[in-house]
């Protein structure tokens, strides 16, 4: 720009082809560049296409334009939502004064590659911590309000909210409608996840998408979604249908549902199924209890046949008998002794009174002793022994007498 | 002395048993004899009242029980 002008002002202003001139040249100057976007909208003409390139995390986009025939021959079908690799010009367009892009080569953002970028940020998200299961909150037994986020009218939100009422009638839902997929898809969804999340009726959040290929999933790999996720107070559940490279929000998610109707399984209780399990339970603790009752209805029945109990009298007869027999012997052995004791007593009887004077006294004779106020009795031999006063006794056959003498018949 | 009135079963037939003996022996003079004689009636007949008593004693037993046992 060697132009001798003179110095621009209000008085010497340049004209619009002298700026434009400037700044084509400026832009000219920047050379080529790759660069990556999603294409948030295509437009055909006859010859050349335009194409507005979105960068995924920020409201930022770049005109493009290029060959029609270089669209028609991209290596994907190039449409909106697709990430792309361009190489191109940055081109200011003085007709116009627009600036765009003039892309001479399109590439499609490799699945290997975007594989690995995933890989990337599934590996940097770990070193966080941010998929720790300590992490992870616990899903509600029965939740109040289920928010779902899903896309409009989608197979998603239809199968969820089907299998949840199926199972749990009384289920309630706060739906919040996004984009599943392209550009506004991240930002959509981080702003239905925060309003989600600030409402406190809502116990569970589930966001929902069917299966797609990996770019098509490719926003649910947000490393700004994934983040946001994790900042949830409420438990989030990912049912984003994609097996087997799962996106990331799976991760992060507080239960990660393989589909949908996974997720409603997983959200609320079976209804049915619960009401089955109670009856189980019912049905088997009476089993128990009966079982029980029988078990021990047997147990009793067979104390109840023990001799003992059966026939409770049989020991008492038994020791009746022993106690008879005692009393029997002891009867006996009584009788006996006394008979033994009354024999020996006979006997004894018997000698004493072979022994005394018992058979002499019998035929009428007697003993007569003199009974001194001292000393003992003497047999009386004489009658001068028995003066008339003196005490005598007379022994005869039953007993005895006492008398008093009157003395000697030869003194009358 | 204890009056034989008082004497239990196995005293006055123990008693009496040495009264035979000394009797048997002999050796005493009348008068003893005699005294010997008469103690050994009063034995004799102290053993049979105990006898007696006994025999009473258990048949009342016997009858009061099969009179429970009826």
């Amino acid at each position: 720009m060697n132009q001798a002008a003179p110095p621009n002002s209000a008085e010497n202003p340049w004209p619009v082809r002298a700026v434009s001139t400037r700044v084509a040249d400026y832009i000219d100057k920047l050379g080529r560049v790759w660069v990556e976007g999603e294409i948030a909208q295509l437009t055909m003409r006859p010859s050349v296409a335009f194409i507005a390139l979105r960068d995924p995390a920020a409201d930022m986009s770049l005109s493009v334009v290029c060959a029609r025939d270089l669209v028609l021959n991209a290596p994907v079908a190039l449409t909106e939502g697709v990430r792309v690799v361009m190489y191109g010009k940055p081109n200011f367009h003085t007709g116009r004064g627009t600036f765009s892009l003039r892309v001479t080569e399109i590439r499609a953002v490799g699945v290997g590659e975007l594989l690995a970028r995933i890989e990337r940020l599934r590996r940097l998200l770990d070193a966080e911590g941010l998929f720790d299961p300590r992490l992870k909150r616990p899903i509600p037994f029965l939740p109040n309000v289920i928010g779902l986020i899903t896309g409009r009218a989608s197979a998603a939100e239809r199968d969820v909210m089907t299998v949840t009422r199926n199972r749990w009638p009384a289920a309630r839902f706060a739906v919040r409608h996004t984009a599943v997929q392209g550009p506004s898809t991240v930002p959509q969804i981080v702003e239905s996840l925060r309003s989600l999340d600030a409402d406190p009726a809502v116990d569970v959040i589930v966001i929902a998408r069917g299966g797609g290929d990996v770019e098509a999933l490719l926003p649910f790999s947000d490393e700004t979604l994934c983040r946001e996720i994790v900042k949830c107070t409420t438990p989030v559940v990912s049912a984003v249908g994609h097996e087997p490279d799962n996106p990331l929000c799976d991760l992060v998610a507080d239960l990660r549902a393989a589909t949908p109707t996974d997720a409603a399984k997983r959200i609320v209780p079976d209804a049915a199924a619960e009401r089955a399990l109670v009856a189980d339970q019912r049905r088997r603790s009476a089993r128990a209890l009966r079982n029980w009752v029988s078990r021990e209805q047997h147990v009793i029945a067979q104390l109840r046949s023990r001799p003992v109990l059966a026939d409770p009298l049989a020991a008492l007869a038994a020791r009746g008998e022993e106690v008879h027999r005692a009393r029997t012997a002891a009867r006996r052995d009584i009788a006996r002794l006394i008979a033994a004791e009354s024999d020996r007593v006979g006997h004894l009887s018997a000698r004493l009174t072979t022994l005394g004077p018992a058979a002499t006294l019998a035929r009428g004779y007697a003993v007569v002793q003199t009974v001194p106020a001292t000393g003992s009795a003497a047999v009386l031999r004489s009658v001068h022994d028995a003066p008339a006063g003196t005490r005598l006794r007379i022994r005869v056959a039953d007993g005895a007498i006492t008398t008093v003498s009157e003395g000697s018949d030869e003194a009358h | 002395m204890k009056p034989i009135s008082q004497f239990g079963y196995e005293e006055a037939r123990d008693e009496l048993i040495d009264v035979v003996r000394q009797l048997e022996q002999g050796g005493l003079d009348l008068d003893a004899s005699l005294k010997l004689w008469e103690r050994g009636e009063e034995l004799t007949k102290r053993c049979e009242e105990h006898l007696a008593g006994a025999r009473e004693k258990v048949e009342q037993t016997l009858a009061a029980k099969d009179d429970d046992e009826a």
